[in-house]
């Protein structure tokens, strides 16, 4: 949670700038023929397996969609939804310390990324304190979870603002796919305690619920040479899920969760993390191609961190504090869908949202005022018109009214050409933005009536983005599928680092910077057979950012941007006779610059594997042992490097899963 | 919050586990679309069709697929050397509806689901037995839909939907699965 309100990259950029500047092949016992000999009711209670991933229904998305389905993430062997991410292969993982992550699409994933949309059951969970995400309190039973989207590229014009480079949306089973008992624990040496326990049951035919617990401790990661990181954390979560199906034509959907976290900091003391949501979603079916939906949600979110002194130079400008920060989000969201002719298939929908955000301010940092009231209104909508059979364009625009910039208009064009039922093109163009958070406009470092070294800026801006892509998929057979997607993004009003004039100080953030990107995103499963499946993944990123002319950065363009050139991964899903699993996941991420002020500082590239090796002792309890990073003793995945950078240990943990 | 605290015990128990136990000489289990194409296969001999779903007593009993086919050599394996009352089972694979003519199961993927109200208009007046694996589809007119639910094959079957296609559903199919209604709102 820290590594949010990192006092030091600022506080570094300040001092360097005035300073120095196998496998065999399973047999499947389980033949055609000896399956045609069951009747009926013995073939409905033939347990199957599902190693396949299902890209056919991908294949005429025209986006780039990558889905992580529940069978990827229970075969992954991944204990948090971060784990689970490096599953997408259009996405930037890294571990930056025992609980806390850098996660983004296309770029851009600093100690601060902001250009990612994530959304948990449609409700919106990044702050907006910086509009990055608090990774180390996203999380749930992740046997529950159904799958995670993640789409690379701005989905401003559907999901609205903030949705720049990605949109990464977490979807939890109906209450009606999770009945009964699941209860898993294990640990070792990370997780130290791992302990799950879902009970779902019904209250009427209609009408499922479920509730849940779930408890993760976390050990502490390592330094350079060895000694511990001292970020040792544990946190405890639960919640419950209602789902009925009041008519044939409605479902209503309430949910809840709360959470409570203690991390230790490398710094010295301990945060604290709560926080609770409850949801409410009514959907209603017209017919086949009409429906209309409307959820609302209340999300209240708590942290407190120690805040180290202001020290510049041998010089403490300020003292040691506490940083505290209460947000309350309430949210109200409707959106309908229909048809016109036969050609034009509509959505459309508004939204609201208010938050409340109460800030306790340390003598270092501040955000001031420490209490800010915020309004979103929205309103947006898409047309897609089948042209031909084979052929669909989809025009659409978000219209956006924030207290920050005012209006903001995000709007896109897709066109999308089935070639045949195995083989799609897709192409868009879209404007998405990221606008103001409260860093941007409201940060003081110290605060007054301390002397302030860097601000937010009050004419800060939305940044922009407008992106060009082409996709391809194909589905050569059931056996082999492949997607490409190519980008080329241009950024404006990127935030810079300024000097005031004459004075040079208090720097303040300013829009001065701007710049292109382009890549590609490249992943395809390949189903070696009914036991083995393969999958390979491969991102190239490219980034260009420049000061605008007539504008400053102290830090020359180099602190928004902290990411990998290159990275591929290879999986392997086995099913081994007497029901066993293998998994494997190897990959290679390359040297990524995690720039500090204007100094350049690297990540080495690496590779690394994670391993899953389960078994279904019966059709209710099942074992596994999980290896990560099993490559190196520990290997640092993020940060500048210098002593303090913590590194990723090699950990294996084992677990057993019971079902009734 | 110290919960599970024996958690290194835990850990020789899942070991221990994985080596001492490898007696159990049970099946593997079969995949999803194995198992469904042995179902599409059993289709053919648990519904009853009209005499004038055959043009001629020798034609073929034809199962076909619409969009990508999920089976692949697994439903030619199920019906290879079959026949029913004298009609041989052959499976024949579709791009889009307007391919498809006369067969007695169609197969619909989920990856045509977005035209599923054209396909089934398109099969108005033919006694074809629909069937697809896309979630909500038997409540969206389709005779027999396929739902894993904990790792088993559940049929979902429009009775309504069957019976206006002059389909008789045998019990023996019928006992097991979910009966579902046609949304009103749908037709």
């Amino acid at each position: 949670m820290t590594g949010t309100i990192r006092r030091s990259w600022f506080v570094s950029a300040l001092i360097l700038y005035g300073g120095a500047a196998t496998l065999a092949q399973a047999d499947n016992a389980s033949s055609i023929g000896e399956l045609k000999q069951l009747n009926v009711e013995d073939l409905m209670n033939v347990e199957v397996t599902s190693v396949a991933r299902h890209p056919e229904k991908l294949i005429e998305a025209a986006s780039a969609i990558q889905v992580i389905t529940q069978e990827d993430i229970r075969r992954s062997g991944a204990t948090s939804i971060p784990e689970a991410l490096r599953l997408a292969d259009n996405l930037q993982v890294a571990q930056k310390n025992s609980h806390d992550w850098a996660i983004s699409a296309r770029g851009f994933n600093t100690a601060l990324a902001n250009k990612l949309l994530v959304m948990i059951d449609g409700r919106t969970v990044y702050t907006p304190l910086y509009s990055g995400v608090f990774w180390d309190v996203q999380d749930y039973v992740l046997a529950d979870i159904d799958r995670i989207e993640v789409i690379s590229g701005p989905g401003g014009t559907l999901w609205g603002a903030n949705a720049v480079n990605g949109v990464i949306n977490i979807i939890t089973k109906s209450a009606k796919d999770t009945q009964g008992l699941y209860v898993q624990a294990g640990g070792g040496s990370r997780p130290e305690d791992l302990a799950d326990v879902r009970y779902g049951g019904a209250l009427s035919p209609d009408t499922q619920f479920r509730f849940y617990g779930k408890y993760v401790d976390r050990g502490s990661e390592v330094l350079a040479n060895g000694d511990s990181a001292s970020d040792a954390w544990r946190q405890g979560r639960g919640g419950f899920r209602v789902d009925s199906d009041a008519s044939a034509q409605d479902k209503l959907t309430v949910q809840g969760d709360v959470y409570e976290g203690h991390e230790d900091e490398q710094a010295g003391g301990t945060s604290d993390t709560s926080g609770e949501n409850v949801l409410g979603r009514w959907s209603r079916r017209f017919s086949d191609t009409s429906d209309m939906g409307l959820q609302s949600y209340v999300d209240r979110t708590y942290i407190s961190n120690p805040a180290a002194p202001l020290i510049i130079g041998g010089l403490q400008f300020a003292g040691p504090g506490i940083f505290q920060d209460e947000l309350t989000t309430y949210d109200v969201d409707f959106q309908h869908r229909f048809r016109i002719g036969t050609a034009n298939s509509v959505v459309w929908g508004l939204g609201f949202r208010y938050t409340h955000d109460v800030v306790s301010n340390a003598p270092s940092l501040a955000f001031l005022p420490p209490t800010l009231d915020r309004d979103l209104y929205s309103l947006f909508a898409q047309d897609e018109v089948a042209l031909r059979p084979d052929l669909s364009l989809t025009i659409g625009s978000k219209l956006e009214r924030n207290d920050y910039t005012g209006f903001e208009v995000e709007p896109n064009v897709r066109l999308s050409w089935i070639l045949n039922p195995n083989q799609a093109l897709w192409s868009a163009i879209s404007r998405a933005v990221r606008t103001p958070s409260r860093i941007d406009q409201d940060f003081s470092e110290a605060a007054p009536p301390h002397f302030v070294v860097l601000e937010g800026g009050s004419d800060f801006k939305s940044e922009s983005v407008v992106a060009y892509e082409l996709g391809y998929r194909v589905q050569l057979d059931q056996q082999l599928s492949a997607s490409v997607s190519s980008f080329f993004n241009h950024y404006n009003d990127i935030r810079s680092t300024t000097i005031t004039p004459t004075t040079l100080l208090p720097f303040f953030f300013a829009n001065g910077l701007e710049g292109d990107t382009y890549g590609l995103e490249f992943t395809s499963n390949y189903q070696v057979s009914d036991t083995w499946s393969l999958h390979a993944g491969y991102t190239l990123l490219k980034e260009h950012l420049h000061v605008k002319p007539g504008q400053t950065d102290i830090n020359d363009a180099l602190n928004e941007t902290a990411d990998p050139q290159h990275q591929f991964s290879l999986r392997s899903s086995l099913n081994l006779p007497r029901h066993t699993e293998f998994d494997t996941a190897l990959r290679w991420v390359d040297t990524l610059h995690t720039n500090n002020g204007p100094v350049v500082g690297t990540v080495p590239s690496y590779f690394e594997l994670d391993t899953h090796l389960g078994w279904h002792a019966s059709d209710h309890l099942e074992f596994a042992l999980v290896g990560q990073n099993l490559l190196h003793n520990r290997h640092p995945e993020y940060g500048f490097p210098d002593p303090s950078r913590p590194e990723i240990e090699r950990t294996a943990y084992g677990k057993f899963t019971w079902r009734y | 919050m110290a919960l599970l605290r024996g958690k290194r015990w835990l850990l020789m128990v899942v070991v221990a586990g994985l080596i001492a136990t490898q007696a159990l000489g049970a099946a593997d289990a079969p995949t999803e679309n194995q198992v469904q194409a042995v179902f599409l296969f059993n289709f053919s001999r648990f519904v009853e069709w009209p005499p004038q779903a055959f043009a001629a007593p020798s034609d073929p009993f034809v199962i076909g697929i619409v969009g990508s086919d999920p089976f692949g050599a697994r439903l030619d394996e199920a019906v290879h050397n079959e026949q029913i009352n004298g009609h041989a089972l052959i499976v024949r694979r579709f791009r889009s509806i307007s391919e498809v003519d006369n067969c007695q199961i169609l197969f619909i993927d989920r990856s045509e689901i977005a035209r599923l109200g054209q396909i089934l208009a398109a099969l108005d007046h033919h006694s074809t037995l629909t069937v697809s694996q896309a979630d909500g589809a038997a409540q969206r007119g389709v005779m027999i839909q396929f739902a894993t639910e904990n790792s088993r094959i559940r049929l979902r079957i429009n009775v309504d939907s069957a019976r206006a296609a002059g389909l008789t559903i045998s019990s023996k199919l019928l006992r097991p699965a979910e009966i579902i209604g046609t949304d009103v709102k749908e037709q």
